[in-house]
């Protein structure tokens, strides 16, 4: 099979950009990605986005990008997955190249939030959730479903809200360091546990903030230090009553699996991770969904720090989507960019001792999709 | 309300409360139509405080998980008040779609 390489990557500022347009934003992070890569002939362009549409009405994004690069009547497409928009843009960059249609594909991603109400944001979001199910009409949201979730998971291990504010305390610390990152302001675990209450028990730094920003990747067949070594991608449940276990999200057990299996590596020989902590709930439960720790005690291995940047498995040294922030079809490719930064040595937070496996996980609605990517140094 | 439309695997053991055109588990089966009685208990919840615009005017409100008594199927609706895991509850009734949910005496 064609083997996919990194030849760039492009991220703008995330954080709060109401004067800057969704077309500046990606146009920015495409330049950058482009100039990295040393400008070279592009076949194809897709754009992870998911609300565009819904609250800033501009759409036809992958032409804009063509178009204003001049980078002539190439294919380009919008690809959307709620929250997974960005890693699913970028899997279909690495098909096109595997295909054999494509040498050259530019995967961008981006995301306008902070100029809309959080209610009309949140509302835009739940178009993630199935409209013709009771579970959406009970009012069930996705902070909601994560909160539901947590609820179980302390009632059945021995974590507790202490645990959650501890993932959210590391992003932060991490985000401190990450010069792109929303959140950059110093927090304390009281500070965290005692914030306004959300969705019981998760409370606002618990869960991602509303972000604008892009990133963008330049992949190619030709050779260059950072190889895609897998691309993989899954489906699970749409609704929380339709899990067959409550503390199990399959899409990111399935993709990790999967993208394991491609790779033909395990969990043991990933060096760093970058993992869709859109609630601190959800990075309790994916680093045990990848395999890095046993099921029901992610929380232990938090409470150890195993999770930071010096400990043996560093998740989210870029901050997550707790602090770093989530520009929703942004995330994806910001993870990405995180990720290239720790393989080449130049990464906020860069990890000790030249990691050479990198693993992101992109997730989209209640679970509904997962992508995950392994990255290695060659 | 006496009852609770469920959906049953013909070929396997799977049940939702909601249909699908093949089951899930075992891609083969069809599901068929069966009822149950809607009673059950709390296996997780939460208490929305930030909801959605089309939910702001009730919030904070109680969304439950909840395991039925009769079938191994879990349901999601909306509490008339704040419940914890284990509470016994029942249905009250069918608001735009949602169950909403009660605690039994
Ligand atoms: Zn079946």
């Amino acid at each position: 099979m064609t083997n996919v390489y990194v030849h760039g990557v492009g991220m703008t500022q995330f954080g709060t950009f109401v004067d800057r347009t969704m077309k500046d934003l990606l146009l920015d992070a495409c330049i950058q990605a482009l100039n990295e890569a040393g400008n070279p002939k592009v076949d194809a362009v897709y754009v992870g986005n998911f609300m565009g549409g819904s609250i800033y009405n501009q759409e036809i994004l992958g032409a804009i990008v063509a178009n204003e690069l001049g980078l002539g009547f190439i294919p380009t497409a919008k690809v959307e997955g709620a929250c997974a928009s960005g890693g699913i843009a970028v899997r279909q960059g690495v098909l096109g190249i595997q295909s054999g249609e494509y040498e050259t594909v530019l995967v961008a991603g981006v995301e306008k939030m902070k100029h809309a109400s959080t209610a009309d944001v949140t509302q835009a979001i739940n178009a993630a959730m199935d409209n013709d199910s009771n579970e959406k009409r009970a009012g069930l949201t996705f902070p909601g479903f994560f909160g539901v979730l947590a609820n179980r998971y302390f009632y059945e291990t021995g974590a507790s809200k202490k645990h959650l504010a501890m993932v959210a305390l590391k992003n932060r610390e991490n985000a401190m360091q990450n010069p792109l990152a929303q959140f950059r302001k110093p927090a304390t675990l009281e500070e965290i546990m005692e914030a306004r209450m959300i969705t019981n028990p998760l409370g606002l730094f618990d869960c991602s903030p509303m972000t604008d920003g892009a990133a963008a990747i330049v992949l190619s067949s030709k050779k260059s230090p950072v190889h895609v070594r897998s691309s993989a991608q899954s489906s699970g449940p749409t609704q929380m009553q339709d899990a067959d276990d409550l503390l199990s999200i399959p899409a990111i057990k399935e993709s990790g699996r999967l993208a394991y299996e491609k790779a033909g590596v395990g969990p043991e020989d990933i060096d760093v991770v970058e993992i869709h902590d859109c609630f601190s709930m959800t990075e309790m439960l994916a680093i045990e969904e990848l395999g890095f720790f046993a099921k029901r005690e992610g929380w232990k291995a938090i409470e150890e720090g195993r999770t930071k940047v010096i400990g043996d498995k560093p998740v989210n040294t870029s901050g997550g989507l707790l602090s770093r922030g989530h520009p929703i079809g942004a995330t994806g490719i910001s993870q990405l960019y995180q990720l290239v930064h720790q393989l080449r040595g130049t990464a906020p937070n860069q990890v000790e001792g030249n990691p050479r496996l990198a693993l992101a996980q992109n997730l989209g609605g209640t679970g509904s999709y997962s992508v995950v990517h392994i990255l290695e140094r060659v | 309300m006496r009852v609770m439309k469920i959906f049953a695997c013909m070929n396997c053991d799977y049940h939702s409360v909601t249909s699908k055109y093949t089951c899930p588990k075992c891609q083969q089966g069809k599901l068929q139509e069966t009822e149950v009685s809607p009673k059950g208990t709390v296996y997780s919840f939460t208490d929305i405080h930030v909801a959605p615009a089309e939910f702001a005017h009730i919030a904070p409100y109680t969304v439950a998980l909840i395991q039925l008594d009769e079938a191994p199927v879990k349901v999601t609706a909306r509490m008339d008040s704040e419940v914890t895991i284990g509470d016994a509850v029942e249905l009250k009734g069918l608001e735009e779609g949602a169950f909403i949910y009660t605690k039994a005496n």
